[in-house]
């Protein structure tokens, strides 16, 4: 019995603790604009001052569940099947106007199936998400979110699925 | 030569006698004409001369250097638009106060100062209204324009009949018929809509009606089901009143949450109530948003739901 209630109080420990390091810390992607909202368009209104968002922006990213999100770091690439062929490309992640949100944005061939590979650490936890991208932008339905980095499989089976099997 | 005296007292016509001038005076006409033509040549002319040359030179140095007015450059796309009264062949310039049109067949590239470019479309009408480092703007009277700006928010404004449309920091195209009725439709960031003391936010994939006499409507995703944008225009414009938002909330997603939010403060307290319980049903309210503040239009509270729900739109 002493030994239950031990333990109970070792998982509730090793929960909170956890919880404090980021065990719920996943991603949350939106609409480029909600990077940068503006309060009002009056100047002498307050609120962050929107950022500039490229026409080339495919998504805002922040991370959710994380002690301190301006601490977070979000980085990513992104994984593509051109022609049969599997490619990566760089990202552009700038910095929204709220701290720990991010642009994701990408110059890159329009041609072929495109996935979005993006890795947070917030502490010692880690997150993960696959967003498939497109010309009209990212498909917010289709997108995968995992409270751990994504692996190499996933991002060939997601790209597999785009391109309705064909390689 | 006689020299003779002239007659005294009254001379009878034909009388008077002809005498021949004494050959002195010749002599002292002809001394005084060598005189006077001297001192013309030798200081006069190049008095005049530097003093042409002195005013000619100030008057090319004040063209020169005079401030010109204020002007953007203009390119040609298609056809042959004008500016003012002349056709555009290449490339040129509008000063401020001066017309852009475009014709049928034609379009024209106006350069925004440093911050961006607006692309005319055919059978459009704009004028450059002010070109200054803080303040660019442009007049919409008839056509559709699409604006691409790189710069800081509230730097550039497009006036039409029923609204301002504000820049922060967007790429949008925005189209004014000859009613003086619109659409802006945002294709990146924000960009806002003023008229009045109204105000609608429209982020990208979102666009928004104008109409004379209105001035800006609600919001809306272009991918809203058509009840729902028709709805939506008919309370915007022509009194739909409760039948129009049963509609709109009945067929509201999640992401129409961007309406759904610009409602809330354009309706009484009881729509107000049912508006805000269908945005409920859709996205639960954060957490630092509180009901209450939010049926009273707390302007924080209303700013922070909106900054959770815009990862949604």
């Amino acid at each position: 019995m002493e030994m239950v209630r031990t333990m109970k109080y070792v998982s509730l420990l090793l929960a909170l603790s956890l919880s404090a390091l980021g065990a719920d810390f996943m991603l949350a992607i939106g609409n480029p604009a909600a990077a940068s909202i503006p309060s009002t368009v009056s100047p002498t209104g307050g609120g962050p001052v929107p950022t500039k968002v490229s026409k080339d922006a495919l998504f805002a990213v922040r991370p959710e569940g994380c002690a301190n999100p301006a601490n977070a770091r979000i980085t990513g690439t992104a994984e593509g099947l051109v022609d049969g062929t599997r490619q990566s490309a760089a990202l552009r992640l700038l910095p929204g106007s709220i701290p720990g949100v991010y642009v994701v944005s990408r110059e890159g061939p329009p041609q072929g199936v495109w996935v979005v590979k993006l890795t947070g650490v917030c502490g010692g936890a880690k997150a993960g998400a696959l967003v498939p991208v497109a010309r009209g932008g990212f498909q917010r339905e289709s997108a995968k979110f995992y409270p751990r980095p994504i692996t190499e499989a996933e991002v060939e089976a997601t790209l597999k699925s785009l391109s309705g099997g064909a390689r | 030569m006689r020299d003779d005296k002239p007659p005294l007292g009254p001379i009878e016509s034909g009388q008077l006698p002809l005498v021949k001038a004494p050959d002195s005076i010749w002599s002292s006409i002809l001394a005084s004409l060598d005189e006077d033509r001297a001192p013309v040549r030798r200081g006069t002319h190049w008095w005049v001369l530097a003093a042409a040359f002195s005013l000619a030179s100030a008057v090319v140095l004040w063209l020169t250097i005079r401030p010109k007015p204020p002007s953007w450059e203009v390119s040609r796309l298609d056809g042959a638009p004008s500016v003012g009264s002349r056709r555009l062949t290449d490339s040129g310039r509008i000063a401020v106060g001066e017309w852009l049109q475009t014709d049928a067949s034609s379009r024209a590239r106006i350069g925004i100062g440093e911050i961006g470019s607006v692309e005319v479309e055919p059978n459009s009408r704009v004028r450059l209204l002010a070109a200054k480092p803080n303040e660019h703007r442009l007049a919409l009277d008839r056509g559709e324009i699409s604006a691409v700006v790189t710069a800081p928010p509230r730097l550039f404004f497009v006036d039409t009949p029923a609204s301002t449309a504000v820049d922060l920091g967007c790429a949008y195209k925005m189209k004014t018929d000859e009613s003086g009725s619109g659409l802006l439709s945002v294709t990146a960031g924000w960009v806002a809509l003023e008229w009045k003391g109204r105000e609608s936010l429209v982020p990208a994939g979102a666009s928004c009606r104008t109409r004379q006499g209105d001035g800006p409507g609600t919001p809306y995703f272009a991918d809203a089901s058509e009840a729902f944008r028709d709805a939506l225009a008919a309370f915007d414009f022509q009194k739909g009143g409760s039948d129009s938002l049963r509609v709109v909330r009945g067929e509201a997603r999640v992401r129409d949450t961007l309406t759904l939010w610009h409602l809330l403060s354009r309706v009484g307290r009881d729509e107000r109530v049912r508006l805000l319980d269908r945005m409920v049903e859709l996205m639960p309210l954060p957490q630092g948003v509180s009901r209450e503040k939010a049926l009273d239009l707390d302007a924080d509270t209303l700013g922070r739901w909106r900054q959770e729900l815009a990862w949604k739109w």
